[in-house]
């Protein structure tokens, strides 16, 4: 039953994707569907660059904005919970915190008189508003791990590095993954705003419809969107689930296992 | 080839572990025994640094194990706990690998210790190598643990209530085990528990903590037979302590002439199990045969009540 479900799930999110992938390679296709939405004889499929091009670099700047953000909340939350960085947990967390209360919106207008338009400003809105779930999901998975296993790899001889490496870090890794999922999420979704300081991305779209009142417009870049953003979060947690279920913290992992092989002494 | 020398440890104004002075022969199994709080945990882990000391040194082999890096003395020292610290994320084989690679062993004679150590330690190298901690059952867990610790051959072995997880059977068991292959490698063992029983069972020696302080350092006879005071005495039990001091003798010692009814009893059965049986099957008196099965003569009850008495 629960394996049918999963499998319906599957086909589902794949033909999603071909659905995606089918209205980016040839949109002119869809116009039907979306002529509906226009007045005036107004164009149904954005024509001011091809869809495919302007997905791609949104999923580039939502990209190297997360990974960016990954690299320092990550390598902050690590420093934070070492005996040496102890002391400056309360700081890193009202730094990041304020990179995450501090509107996107503002960031884009004071970052455009220093990078000019484009796409820098957005990149860094994204990577300021991209850090605290990180960060956070990094300290909680660093910081709530099984005192004994953690004592136990320190009493086998492992360094502090090598505890953080082959310990520490892996058992932390669900956690993290899910932090990168909620920033990346968050990412797709605010970026669209970048299209307002002229960062190429799907929220042009957007705001063309808006300006010149093309519901299909405003429809297309929106669900393209959406659609991105739910296909790469459910990637993300298929893949913190599989991390999750290999070390039996997941339920379902232990429901699965066969009883005679727990009974045994 | 251990000696703690003037070991302390100061948590703000209390003394969790008060001036202990200690001499632990190799080859032996050492057991600390003391209530919860009487800094037993806190003083094992001052031998191989999880715990640095206030003041005074310990020293293995002649050597201050405070000159030593601390990741290299662990290496060189086994340690076992209570919930076992197995690594989730890792299989069973390459969890008992770890200390032999953090040595640099190669692979091959990792691989031929792992299997060496499962078959010790009865689990099956085809079933269990490649399963993960949580797919094995609390004994399997513990057993593992142990194997880890074991892995580099260290000549000490370190443990915290090891067996404080498992249910009565398994327990018993464990600790036969434990005993066992402790006789074969010949490594020194030094254990913690709250139990009395298992102290008895398992140490060559006992050393009863209380509030920091040791109360008192010696053979497990002596401790039954004489203890040093008054929470000694509470700590083994008043009523129990006959039938703690049956377990450390075997029935071999209290062997007489003469013959008797019924199924015979093993001479290298404990005291306390050869009561158990006459006291069950309603006799006075069974006949005794070693292991081969040629009858060495006969045990009565009225034997056994001496050697349950308190020594003179």
């Amino acid at each position: 039953m629960k394996r049918r479900m999963i499998r319906t799930g599957t086909v589902l999110r794949l033909l999603v994707f071909a659905a995606l992938l089918a209205f980016l390679l040839a949109p002119d296709r869809f116009a039907g569907l979306l002529t509906p939405l226009t007045n005036n004889g107004a164009p149904a499929i954005y024509n001011q660059g091809t869809l495919l091009d302007l997905t791609l670099s949104h999923l580039v700047t939502v990209g190297l904005s997360t990974v960016a953000a990954a690299i320092v909340a990550i390598g902050l939350a690590i420093f934070v919970t070492r005996p040496a960085g102890a002391e400056f947990l309360a700081l890193s967390r009202a730094i990041v915190n304020i990179g995450q209360t501090f509107p996107p919106v503002a960031v884009l207008a004071l970052s455009v008189p220093i990078m000019g338009f484009g796409e820098g400003p957005t990149r860094v809105a994204l990577f300021l508003y991209g850090l605290l779930p990180i960060f956070e999901n990094t300290l909680v998975g660093l910081s709530t791990l099984p005192p004994a296993v953690v004592e136990t790899a320190s009493a086998m001889g492992m360094t502090g590095r090598q505890r953080l490496l082959k310990v520490e870090l892996p058992l932390a890794m669900p956690l993290i993954v899910e932090g990168i999922r909620l920033s990346t999420v968050i990412g797709l979704a605010t970026a669209t705003i970048g299209s307002t300081v002229a960062a190429k991305g799907l929220g042009e779209v957007i705001v063309a419809g808006l300006l010149s009142n093309n519901l299909a417009f405003i429809v297309q870049g929106g669900v393209i969107t959406g659609v991105l953003a739910v296909l790469i979060s459910d990637g993300f947690e298929a893949l913190a689930h599989r991390m999750a279920k290999r070390r039996g913290a997941s339920s379902e992992a232990r429901q699965s296992d066969p009883d005679g092989q727990r009974s045994g002494a | 080839m251990i000696e703690l020398s003037h070991l302390t440890k100061v948590y703000g104004d209390t003394a969790v572990v008060n001036d202990v002075n200690m001499e632990i022969e190799a080859g032996t199994i050492t057991v600390i025994v003391g209530t919860s709080g009487s800094g037993k945990s806190t003083l094992l882990r001052m031998v191989n640094r999880l715990v640095e000391p206030t003041e005074g040194r310990v020293f293995l082999e002649g050597n201050d194990v405070s000159t030593m890096p601390p990741h290299e003395l662990r290496r060189s020292i086994g340690y076992a706990i209570q919930n076992h610290g197995l690594f989730p994320h890792w299989t069973v084989a390459r969890n008992i690998a770890t200390v032999p690679m953090l040595l640099g062993w190669d692979r091959r004679k990792v691989e031929a210790r792992v299997e060496e150590l499962m078959e010790l330690f009865q689990l099956d190298h085809a079933q269990f190598a490649n399963r993960y901690p949580h797919e094995l059952s609390g004994g399997q867990q513990q057993r593992v643990g142990v194997a880890r610790a074991m892995a580099a051959k260290p000549a000490l072995l370190l443990m915290d209530e090891p067996f404080g997880a498992l249910d009565p059977i398994i327990r018993s068991k464990a600790q036969s085990d434990l005993k066992a292959i402790q006789r074969r490698t010949g490594t020194t063992i030094l254990l913690v528990t709250h139990d009395m029983a298992e102290a008895v069972h398992l140490g060559d020696r006992i050393a009863v903590m209380d509030a920091g302080l040791l109360k008192q350092y010696a053979p497990a006879a002596d401790i039954l037979a004489r203890p040093a005071d008054a929470f000694v005495d509470d700590l083994i039990g008043s009523a129990d302590r006959p039938f703690r001091y049956l377990t450390l003798g075997k029935v071999r010692a209290a062997v007489e002439p003469g013959d008797a009814e019924g199924a015979p009893l093993a001479a290298d059965a404990s005291l306390y199990e050869g009561l158990g049986e006459l006291l069950w099957s309603g006799r006075d008196a069974a006949p005794v045969i070693d292991t081969a099965g040629a009858p060495l003569g006969r045990i009565s009850l009225e034997s056994i009540a001496e050697r349950a008495a308190r020594p003179k």
